[in-house]
């Protein structure tokens, strides 16, 4: 049991030391000259005007909310899945009076235009 | 009992759960209908209103049927517990989710804002408290201050255009959000130091003498919590801004059911931590908060010239006078005062919810009379409305022969029996402040000459609130001992009985 | 048993003459073992993502009348290798606007989340770095990583079109895991497990033992698992955050030299991801038509290693065609327009989805499994599979042939362009 996640320790240490190796060697290979227009934030050559702003549409939010309600809905669902044979006739009723919400959720969503990229 | 990981959800648990489920269902059903009827509008308020009376109806058959019944019906594992407290909380829960639905009828078809979620989201709120008021293990507890905050959070800010609805719904929601967490890391902390999330064994074992800091310090973060939603001081700075802000449908709604539930879940805390449960610093720090929260409450409304915030202050002294009973409940476990508390609550809510509806029926196409100038000469102009208004602030400032009277004089002479003297003495002082703004009140009915025209349109359903509440104060006023209908016994043997039933 | 308890102790039989139940430094040797197979399976990102793009760029030169790259080595099979070396002899810029930490991090971020789904990835029989009993909602959870790291990168980057492409990016991952996610669980209802051996192990060698096969809905599931993977992969037709005409290179636009390899690197990485996710959950992973799992288990010395061969080349295999049906996806479908997007995911696949775990759930709790009703459907569905796979292969041959015989035409011309033949 133990060892069964110890890869991922290695996993992890690999993906962290192999890229970090790489960069590093790409740094004492490759030139360094920055110059100040060179390190300009990319804007077809020409200077940035205005300053780029971090603004971005609020319909993001609604993407990264309804993603998480599902989301969580899933990481409640995986659960019942692998335990659903065991479960019976119960946990099935159980299970399809949640999904029922979760579809009146959606419902809710679609009429009410959230879902809409307007 | 069944672990409380795998509950055997069965029958009788599902109708132990009934109001709770019916709040819930029917909040699901009119989202549903909502959803459905795309940009028609429908009688939202017809919709949604047999909820809280199915609900209403639901508590009071169990009421009756729990009577007397050990063991009580439990659901959860024993998370939610059924009993006669709990359904008198729920009762009054019941009765202003359907006042709040049938003023929101009024309010919002004059707002223009007349949409199907508003009155979804006050259901589920309600659907909250029920379980909040009925829970007994700190998760579930958690579970219900989550479903009766968030719909509030957004309804108090379901006029996105005006800016103080939107800044009352901003400082409600970060200030409570803040409150939940700080009630999620107490539950944390009692569990870490007792091992349990169940009230009972978590603190009335937790506070042994020698107990780890870490339960005490989670037991006050808790208390923070209860605090926060009965908007008692040092925790009520969001009260008037959120009451102004909100409307005024909304206001009401928060100011009777919310309060509620906020009083049962607190008292049935105290109660199930028992009397080990309650260290003498934390009955201390209760009086405390009782003394502050009146003077701090009566002392700001003598200022106020707009209605809702005066009635925000007047809401927070009246959480003051509560915090009386349960202060002195903490100290001594005389039940007799959680009796007086649980029939303060329902008082407390019919003079609330009447003042409000006045002030709704009012207020004008745009909110705008809100000041409480602009009720000069109304006494003459709208003298049944008018003599409404003035008996709830009669029953506010605690002047028989109304409710208000009857609970603080069940509460202070409990406390006098107890030998809480001093306390009474700043409670009964506070009283006689509290009566100079709300006679303000009735010198701008009866003695002003209207300065202006105010026209406002006649509302049946408005009216009939009105009259409801008003009856119900008088009867608590001048019958408290007597026939309550429908109820075996009188009310106030009604709440003994709920408060003898907690355990 | 996994293989790398296998190799560890057969390491400490053979090497230090000792009984690895008994040996204090056994410990060691898996420690080894299990560094040199993680060691393997990052040699395995970096051999598969390499050479696929060679061959993505040939077919898709192949595809638009052109050559693609042909100079680095035969066929210029070496390609990929001279892009690689030229990267790390790049310059390593940073923005003077840049946020730094999060803009230097990014590319950590989002390779570890690529790279740690390959520790459950079941490539034989026994061929797994880790059997975790959580493994698909491991490789769920963890290549959400990517999305943590695309949107440090288009916010640390400090520039409009980073910035969009990585709010556009974060949107696209996160509203396609639903419905990928639903699609699996329909799969999880099937096999009763999250490990991804177990799911194997719930399907068979023969087609019509694959999930896939086994309902409608299961079909429907992988349709819709196929879809939303190429999305989450943000391949064309969903390649919006690094649409060039409309955000010039999406969230990787300030990166140059190894670090924006590194975003690239994850990007093919994780169509293989895809692809192998869905090989494991619908098409049956390894199995090895008429050999139960049981028999390789048993099976002892040159013949253990060669069935762990044969499970691991049909792996490769099955997973190799998802590869090439997804560019050729990329390179015959026109971009959507990011509404379209939306829709597509939140009002088509999401319900579809929801509809597929659904169903499944019905027959399961309805339809007795080996009963007349499961084999007729199992029958019939394979039936579907094989005409659709027909018509596919006659369609793309056709295309070819008529290809093929324009070209014959231009024999002898004299052409502006080079003639050509496939390598």
């Amino acid at each position: 049991m133990g060892y069964s996640y110890a890869p991922l320790l290695f996993v992890v240490g690999f993906a962290l030391v192999i890229p970090v190796a790489f960069v590093l060697l790409s740094t004492r290979l490759g030139p360094r000259r920055p110059n100040p227009v060179k390190t300009e934030p990319y804007e077809s050559g020409i200077v940035p005007i205005p300053a780029p702003e971090r603004k971005f549409q609020v319909r993001f939010y609604l993407v990264a909310v309804s993603f998480l309600l599902f989301d969580v809905e899933i990481v409640f669902l995986f659960p019942w899945a692998v335990r659903f044979r065991s479960l019976g006739w119960f946990g099935f009723g159980a299970m399809l009076i949640f999904l029922a919400v979760l579809v009146l959720g959606l419902i809710y969503e679609w009429r009410k235009g959230a879902l809409e990229w307007r | 009992m069944t672990s409380p990981l795998f509950p055997r959800i069965d029958a009788a648990a599902m109708a132990s759960l009934l109001p709770f489920l019916v709040f819930v269902v029917g909040g699901l059903l009119v989202l549903l209908v909502d959803a459905l009827a795309g940009k028609r509008r429908l009688p939202w308020a017809w919709i949604a209103a047999p909820v809280p009376v199915v609900a209403l109806l639901a508590a009071a058959v169990r009421l009756g049927a729990v009577s007397g019944l050990t063991p009580r019906p439990t659901a959860f594992g024993g998370q939610f517990v059924e009993d006669a407290f709990g359904l008198y909380v729920t009762v009054v829960i019941a009765l202003a989710t359907l006042s709040a639905v049938v003023l929101s009828d009024v309010f919002l078809r004059r707002m223009d804002r007349y949409r199907g979620d508003y009155f979804a989201l006050l259901l589920f709120s309600a659907g909250g408290m029920c379980l909040f008021s009925s829970s007994t293990e700190l998760l579930s507890l958690f579970l219900g201050l989550e479903l009766l905050s968030i719909p509030v959070y957004i309804l108090s800010g379901f006029f996105r255009r005006s800016l103080e609805s939107v800044e009352a719904a901003m400082k409600y929601f970060l200030l409570g959000a803040f409150s939940s967490a700080l009630f999620l890391l107490g539950g944390a902390l009692v569990y870490a130091g007792t091992g349990s999330t169940d009230l009972a064994v978590a603190l009335r074992g937790g506070f042994q003498p020698g107990a780890s800091g870490l339960v005490l310090a989670g037991g006050l973060l808790l208390l923070t919590g209860f605090l926060f939603k009965t908007a008692a001081v040092p925790f009520h700075m969001w009260t008037p801004d959120v009451y102004e802000g909100a409307p005024t449908a909304v206001t009401a709604f928060m100011a009777a059911a919310v309060k509620a539930a906020a009083f049962g879940a607190l008292a049935r805390a105290l109660v199930v931590a028992g009397p080990s449960g309650v260290p003498t610093a934390a009955a201390g720090f209760l009086w405390w908060v009782a003394v502050l929260t009146m003077t701090v409450g009566n002392l700001a409304a003598l200022g106020q010239q707009n209605i809702k915030r005066m009635l925000a202050y007047s809401s927070i002294a009246h959480a003051g006078y509560m915090m009386v009973g349960l202060a002195v409940f903490a100290a001594t476990g005389a039940r007799e005062l959680l009796a007086a508390v649980l029939f303060y609550l329902l008082g407390y809510a019919l003079m609330n919810l009447g003042a409000f509806a006045v002030v709704i029926l009012w207020g004008g196409e745009k909110e705008e009379h809100l000041e409480i100038s602009d009720l000069a000469g109304m006494g003459w102009k709208s003298p049944t409305a008018a003599v409404a208004l003035a008996l709830f602030m009669i029953s506010l400032a605690g002047i028989p022969p109304t409710g208000g009277f009857f609970g603080k004089y069940l509460l202070f002479r409990g406390a006098v029996t107890q030998g809480f003297v001093p306390l009474v003495v700043i409670a009964v002082l506070n009283s006689a402040v509290s009566v100079y703004y709300y006679f303000r009140v009735l010198v701008a009915l009866y003695m002003r000459p209207a300065t202006r025209p105010m026209e406002y349109a006649p509302s049946v359903a408005a009216g009939a609130v009105i009259a409801l509440c008003a009856l119900g104060v008088l009867v608590l006023g001048i019958l408290p001992d007597g026939l309550v209908p429908g109820m075996p016994s009188s009310l106030i043997g009604l709440v003994r009985e709920a408060v003898a039933a907690v355990r | 048993m996994n293989i790398m308890h296998y190799l560890a102790d057969l390491l400490v039989r053979s090497l230090f003459k000792a009984d690895p139940a008994t040996w204090p430094y056994t410990w060691i040797a898996y420690a080894v073992v299990i560094g040199v197979g993680a060691l393997l399976a990052f040699a395995f990102v970096a051999i598969f993502a390499g050479p696929v793009t060679w061959i993505e760029r040939r077919i898709a030169g192949r595809i638009q009348s052109r050559i693609g790259p042909n100079r680095n080595g035969p066929q210029g099979c070496l390609q990929w290798l001279a892009d690689g070396i030229k990267c790390w002899l790049k310059e390593d810029l940073v923005p003077a606007t840049a946020d730094k930490p999060l803009y230097l991090a990014a590319p950590y971020l989002v390779f570890t989340g690529m790279f740690g789904a390959f520790v459950v990835l079941p490539f034989g029989a026994h061929v797994i770095a880790a059997d975790l009993n959580v493994g698909l909602l491991y490789i769920l959870a963890v290549t959400s990583l990517v999305v943590v790291g695309l949107l440090m990168a288009g916010w640390g980057s400090n520039s409009k079109w980073a910035l969009f492409g990585g709010v556009r990016s974060a949107a696209q991952l996160v509203s396609y895991e639903v419905p990928s996610a639903f699609s699996l669980m329909a799969v999880v209802l099937m096999a009763g497990t999250l490990s991804t051996q177990g799911i194997v192990g719930a399907q068979g060698g023969w087609p019509w033992q694959w999930f896939v096969f086994r309902n409608p809905f299961l079909f429907a599931a992988f349709i819709m698992y196929f879809i939303s993977a190429i999305a989450e992969g943000n391949r064309t037709p969903f390649d919006l955050p690094e649409a060039e005409s409309e955000i010039i290179a999406g969230y990787n636009i300030e990166y140059s030299g190894m670090r924006f390899l590194f975003f690239l690197f994850a990007e093919w990485a994780n169509m293989w991801i895809m692809a192998a996710v869905a090989t494991l959950a619908f098409l049956g992973g390894w199995q090895i038509p008429g050999i139960s799992p049981e028999r390789i288990a048993e099976a002892k010395g040159w013949t253990f290693v060669g069935w762990q061969a044969l499970s691991f080349a049909i792996f490769v295999f099955k997973g190799t065609c998802l590869v090439f049906t997804i560019i050729q996806i990329r390179w015959t479908l026109p971009r959507l327009r990011v509404d379209q997007l939306m829709i597509t995911c939140w009002k088509y696949l999401v319900p579809l989805s929801m509809g597929s775990a659904t169903g499944v759930l019905l027959l399961m709790a309805l339809v007795r499994e080996g009963g007349i009703v499961d084999w007729v459907m199992r029958g019939a569905m394979l039936l579907v599979g094989l005409l659709v796979a027909g018509a596919y292969i006659r369609k793309v041959r056709a295309t070819f042939m008529a290809d093929r015989d324009n070209y014959k035409k231009m024999e002898g011309r004299d052409l502006w362009y080079p003639p050509y033949r496939l390598p």
